[in-house]
């Protein structure tokens, strides 16, 4: 029970930060941390072989996410700079 | 097993896990540079709002592709599900997830393969259960990317400073 608390509570304290803040870019490390915690659920919750193929695929898929998202602000502010 | 014994394993393995995944990330130099450009960007942020761009850079690697802590996480997730050989499934997806999210670097894939032989070691030997890795490393990666970016990037550019 105190495994899935501290991913529970982790993953809630996770998703405050990055309401509290401001800059696109310095949510997504707070983003990061949710997926960890959401990715340790989903195999705490699901103990079955194909839990780590689910939790996995959670998992790189919004690492993909927050990869193009980055790489889309990245993009962006070199044609404001010029 | 009580809770007090719980609480000092998951302690434990959250000190496992973070030098773990801090160790494999500098030895595979994450910090040098934003491996992409998005990774680059979150770097130049963290330095704008007082960080260390080292720090930066590698907190920026971390969330771009999975890296040894997402080895150590879900390593611990397979070992927890079906024992070393769940482990060794794990990095073999975290290797594709490497190879899906334009990674050329194996910190991933190694974090992973060097997590599941030690978690498994320390379950065999010392009485740990793999769910206490699971929430080890949670908390490991809090400490990095959630509580706070100026003093986390700070600290990985001190351990970077003393690999390169």
């Amino acid at each position: 029970m105190i495994v899935e608390s501290i991913c529970a509570i982790v993953a809630l304290y996770a998703s405050i930060r990055i309401l509290a803040e401001k800059n696109t870019l310095r949510k997504l490390p707070f983003l990061n941390v949710l997926n960890f915690a959401i990715t340790g659920l989903i195999a705490l919750i699901l103990p079955h072989p194909m839990g780590i193929a689910a939790a996995a695929a959670y998992f790189v898929g919004s690492t993909l996410e927050s990869n193009a998202i980055a790489s889309t602000f990245a993009k962006q502010s070199e044609v404001a700079d010029d | 097993m009580d809770m007090l014994t719980e609480m000092v394993h998951i302690i434990v393995a959250f000190a496992v896990a973070w030098i773990l995944f801090i160790a494999t990330d500098i030895i595979f130099r994450l910090p040098e540079k934003g491996g992409v450009s998005g990774a680059k960007a979150i770097g130049e942020e963290i330095e704008k709002a007082g960080g260390n761009i080292n720090g930066g850079y590698m907190m920026g690697n971390i969330v771009s592709s999975p890296d040894a802590s997402a080895g150590t996480l879900l390593a611990a997730c397979g070992v927890f599900i079906a024992g070393i050989w769940g482990g060794l499934f794990a990095a073999v997806l975290v290797y594709i997830g490497n190879r899906i999210c334009h990674d050329k670097g194996y910190a991933g894939t190694t974090g992973a393969v060097i997590a599941t032989f030690v978690i498994y070691a320390f379950i065999t030997y010392a009485g740990f259960a793999p769910e206490q890795f699971i929430a080890g490393m949670i908390l490991a990666i809090l400490t990095i990317q959630g509580i706070s970016h100026k003093y986390a990037s700070k600290v990985l550019g001190k351990l970077w400073r003393l690999r390169a």
